[in-house]
């Protein structure tokens, strides 16, 4: 039961590590001379 | 273009649209991606970067000097220029909140100045879209 939960809790801090993470999400250009 | 730009590290996917002339690039989600390398490789491409914008997420920090910086990984960060949004989150310096901001990193000099584009880029944040 335990082991249950700490797996659980586990699973819960590692999506929640994911979502804090500081990322670039996107890098948009505009450019000039392309063909 | 799209093959420089996409062997460049941290990129995903390339979407170049010859139309308008708006590149979008996709980072890995785990990749660290770096936009003067980017900016390099576009001018290195051939081809004139008119301006680069960004979305990212990170923190707010006080660099070295005092001004305001978005933290986006622990050796990544990028000055902000002062403006009316960035003194809104002045009050975040320091703190854990973390902010997703859409902003400017590089506009082509206007006139007959001529771009660098080893000058480091500071992010002109022109939306703020999230705090949490």
């Amino acid at each position: 039961m335990n082991t249950r939960r700490l797996a659980l809790l586990a699973l819960l801090v590692s999506i929640a590590s994911t979502a804090a993470q500081a990322q670039i999400k996107h890098i948009e250009m505009r450019v000039e001379g392309m063909t | 273009m799209k093959q420089h730009l996409g062997r460049q590290s941290g990129v995903q996917t390339v979407e170049v649209s010859l139309i308008d002339g708006k590149v979008d690039v996709t980072p890995k989600e785990d990749g660290q991606i770096d936009p003067a390398q980017l900016l390099k490789a576009t001018y290195d491409s051939g081809v004139t970067a008119a301006e680069m914008d960004m979305t990212a997420r990170g923190k707010i920090v006080k660099d070295s000097s005092g001004g305001l910086a978005l933290q986006v990984a622990p050796k990544q960060s990028f000055v902000l220029t002062a403006n009316e949004l960035s003194k809104e989150l002045e009050a975040l310096a320091g703190t854990q909140t973390m902010v997703t901001v859409r902003g400017q990193l590089y506009k082509k000099p206007t006139g007959k100045k001529k771009a660098d584009p080893s000058a480091p880029l500071k992010l002109l944040i022109l939306e703020v879209q999230k705090k949490e």
